[in-house]
């Protein structure tokens, strides 16, 4: 178990403040760990807190899932994410917490009036390895046993960098294309120290590591539209090409490739009164077929669904408060114990619409709070997660 | 559009505030499986022999003097063999004393009547060896010598010249002083000089003067902290009173006899002037062997600063000679050696042993002669196999091993070395690796 001083979480506080350094590559999930880790959900509050998978959502102003999201921002709009969460896990017999703090999405949209559309830019997590082993063991030195603690660190993963164009056709109906490309590094350390008691004093401890630059693109198609004025509909398509760890430094070994497979992603929000919005939306991914991923078993099932309802429950001219309440079931692309491991969470929130004008939110900040778990036979994470999101638009 | 409200503000505040320090705390999921690893680590502990890790060992001798030492030593057949003597030169009497009047003012006086004299020794109880109460003898020298550079068989001893003892051992001498020491009345003996002696060594220019302290008693070995030459006075201020002023020493060195030779297969350190052993290395690169080690790993094996975990010197302990047999701790300091082409005057490098160097005690070379001593010299090594330091600095293949002052003590310490049955050995703790796979 690490704890890291409190004076550590002073870049990420400014990064957050000033919505302007990259995304920390974080995690904390024992999911992945022979593969490239687990998937993160490049999400905002809002869209976590009704149980959406980025898709879909009505007057969603910044996505990196969503090419047509803020289709509609009349103005230059910015947005960051926050993100600690506080987890315990089950494996095997080891049991322990975590806690640890991301940053899942930074994202920019800027309309272009003359050419009907929008210049979107955002920085969204995509894959977390941040994990330690511990190891306590005896070895034989000369026939004496000599205590020794082993201890693997792995720090990193990647994010995805998008830049997408949004056209507008008509009032209701936007097309939005993204490219975007991985971004992020791994760095993995071994260190061995033995009981320098038992071996006589002055131990070097043992000290391996390798260090790892993701690389790859992604291609992201999207259509969204409103066939009635009570039904917003949104689906994209977006292919990765393999997702690359190219050795760093004097790090061994071949370029590694993971496959990536296609995703399809399609969502819904039904106005059921003015003041309540229900919204649903499904992700297809495949990942029984890919390739790279080591000591680690493809996962059989590819779908993925969330659902949920946003009230908004104080409206006022210029303010509102909209609580938020939903489920979600993200298929992970790894099986443990040959089990199909998935993420399931019930989430709930409320944001702080601080200014709105003709129902187009100004500045906001938005809460979710998600109580989920990831369970299998001999590994059982748990956790209890917050975002936050603060957005400004027309600045 | 209208302006923000302050509620709000406050309550986006307030909810941002507890974020950021929900932020605040970090902690990694730590897990004890072992199959979390993907990476295979194996240690095993590997034993060179000498000639697997060295190439030579040589011994040197003559640093440092006795005079250095600080003490001094008075042994007669001590160990069957052993003869020392303490030497000293007395500066010019002094010429003025401060002295009480009969009106009871204190005034300088500088027209001083020397009377008599005594010496006054003064003993490390503890670091000296005897049997109950022993004789010295004071005789007074009649043979220029130099009191940095005597020895026993040299009055002086220094570079280009080379004047002998007419009679090995301080040569003529004569008598002048006698006392008995009694351990259980203290730590000092008083030799009484008489007034013809007290005046014959006030002539500041005469370099034959100083005297020799030696014991009449076989079998003993003590060692000499300090000896002073206190003067009975008469003053001329106030003649019925005696008074008593102390003469400074020029001159503090001892003489010892005989001065034992090195075994081929022996490391020495210590004695006065001190032995230095030093270890050309040849540390291979590659290593396909032992069998252990084979047994673990597949050989041969990349022997690299990073695998080795922890490396010690292990020396076997040799008996001294009796009559250097240490009668305290001594401790041994180990560094390398910085320019061997320039040995036996090479600089050394910074200690690798610590502040207070190995602590070997008195026993390991007596009764039990024949302990291994494991002396941990893992950042040596490293640097060694690297060929420079961590800090970048050249390193050389050569150690020396050394007491951690010199000189140290008039006794010295030995080991077995190059060819000797129990030669030293290099033990090593490596831990390899297939590397990370990512």
């Amino acid at each position: 178990m690490t704890l890291r001083p409190v004076w550590s979480c002073l870049p990420g506080i400014l990064g957050f403040a000033f919505a302007a350094l990259p995304t920390p590559l974080a995690g904390q999930s024992f999911v992945g760990v022979g593969a490239f880790g687990l998937p993160i959900e490049p999400l905002d509050a809002r869209s976590l807190a009704v149980g959406n998978l980025g898709i879909g959502l009505r007057g969603l102003e910044l996505s990196a899932t969503d090419p047509t999201a803020g289709a509609w921002v009349p103005a230059p709009t910015v947005g960051a994410s926050m993100q600690p969460t506080w987890g315990d896990f089950t494996l095997g017999s080891d049991t322990g917490t975590s806690n640890w703090t991301r940053f899942p999405l930074i994202a920019l949209a800027y309309p272009v009036i003359s050419l009907g559309g929008t210049v979107t830019l955002s920085l969204g997590e995509a894959l977390e390895q941040r994990w330690v082993a511990e190891i306590e063991s005896v070895n034989d030195l000369g026939g004496v046993g000599v205590p020794s603690t082993d201890r693997f660190e792995s720090e990193g993963g990647s994010s995805v960098a998008r830049i997408g164009w949004i056209h507008r056709i008509g009032t209701s109906v936007a097309v939005g294309v993204q490219g975007g490309s991985y971004v992020g590094r791994l760095d993995q350390s071994f260190t061995r120290t033995l009981d320098s008691l038992a071996v006589g004093g002055n131990i070097q401890p043992f000290v391996a590591g390798g260090a790892w630059r993701y690389g790859g693109k992604t291609l992201s198609l999207g259509v969204s539209g409103q066939p009635t004025e009570l039904i917003h509909v949104a689906g994209s398509v977006e292919w990765s090409t393999d997702l690359e760890a190219t050795p760093q430094n004097e790090t061994e070994g071949d370029v590694r490739k993971f496959g990536v497979p296609m995703k399809l992603s399609v969502g819904a929000t039904g106005t059921l009164t003015p003041r309540i919005h229900l919204n649903a939306s499904l992700r297809m991914q495949d990942w029984s077929g890919v390739d790279g991923l080591l000591r680690t078993e493809t996962s059989d099932q590819s779908l993925s669904y969330g659902i949920g309802v946003e009230w908004r429950a104080i409206e006022r001219d210029t303010r509102s408060i909209p609580l938020r309440f939903g489920y979600r079931s993200v298929a992970t692309p790894y099986k443990v114990d040959a089990e199909n491991l998935t993420e399931s969470a019930v989430t709930m929130g409320l944001g702080f619409n601080l200014l709105e004008a003709q129902g187009v939110r100004l500045g906001w900040l938005d809460v979710a709070v998600e109580k989920g778990s990831r369970t299998s036979l001999s590994l059982d994470e748990s956790f209890w997660r917050a975002t936050f999101t603060l957005g400004i638009s027309g600045f | 559009m209208t302006r923000r409200g302050p509620r709000g503000t406050r309550q986006a505040v307030a909810v941002l505030a507890v974020a950021l320090f929900a932020a605040c705390q970090q902690e990694l999921p730590t897990a004890q499986d072992p199959d979390l690893v993907p990476i295979d680590v194996t240690t095993v502990e590997v034993r060179l022999s000498f000639s697997e890790f060295a190439e030579a060992a040589r011994v040197f001798e003559g640093y440092g003097r006795a005079s250095e030492l600080g003490s001094a030593f008075v042994a007669n057949q001590f160990g069957g063999d052993l003869d020392a003597a303490t030497l000293l030169r007395f500066g010019n009497y002094p010429s003025v004393a401060q002295v009480l009047d009969t009106t009871g003012t204190t005034r300088p006086d500088s027209a001083l009547t020397f009377l008599s004299g005594r010496i006054v020794v003064r003993l490390d109880t503890l670091s000296s060896i005897h049997s109950g109460p022993v004789q010295f003898t004071a005789h007074a020298l009649s043979e220029q010598w130099d009191g940095v550079t005597a020895t026993w068989t040299s009055a002086i001893d220094s570079v280009g010249v080379n004047v002998p003892w007419s009679t090995p051992g301080g040569g003529a001498l004569t008598p002048v002083a006698t006392g008995t020491w009694d351990p259980a009345q203290g730590d000092s003996v008083e030799l009484v000089v008489d007034s013809a002696q007290v005046a014959a060594w006030g002539d500041g220019l005469d370099l034959t003067r100083g005297v020799r302290i030696s014991s009449e008693d076989p079998g003993t070995r003590l060692k000499v902290n300090s000896a002073l030459f206190w003067l009975e006075t008469l003053p001329s201020i106030n003649p019925d009173t005696l008074i008593e002023v102390l003469a400074n020493n020029e001159a503090f060195t001892f003489i010892y006899d005989p001065r034992p030779p090195v075994a081929a297969d022996e490391l020495r350190i210590g004695g006065t002037p001190a032995w230095r052993s030093v270890l050309d290395l040849d540390i291979p690169e590659i290593l396909n062997g032992p069998v252990d080690l084979c047994a673990e790993v597949a050989c041969p094996v990349t022997l690299s600063e990073d695998v080795i975990s922890f490396a010690a010197l292990r020396l076997t302990s040799r008996a001294t000679p009796a009559s250097f047999m240490p009668s305290d701790t001594l401790s041994l300091d180990l560094r390398s050696v910085l320019a061997p082409d320039l040995l036996p005057k090479s600089p050394l490098g910074p200690t690798v042993v610590g502040l207070v160097g190995e602590i070997l005690v008195p026993e390991l070379f007596g009764p039990q002669a024949g302990t291994v001593i494991e002396i941990p010299v893992t950042g040596l090594i490293r640097d060694i196999v690297r060929g420079e330091t961590v800090t970048g600095e050249a390193m050389t293949n050569s150690i020396a091993l050394l007491s951690l002052f010199e000189p140290l003590s008039l006794q010295f310490v030995s080991f077995d070395g190059a060819g000797a049955p129990a030669e030293p050995e290099l033990r090593l703790i490596l831990t390899f690796s297939n590397g990370i796979g990512g």
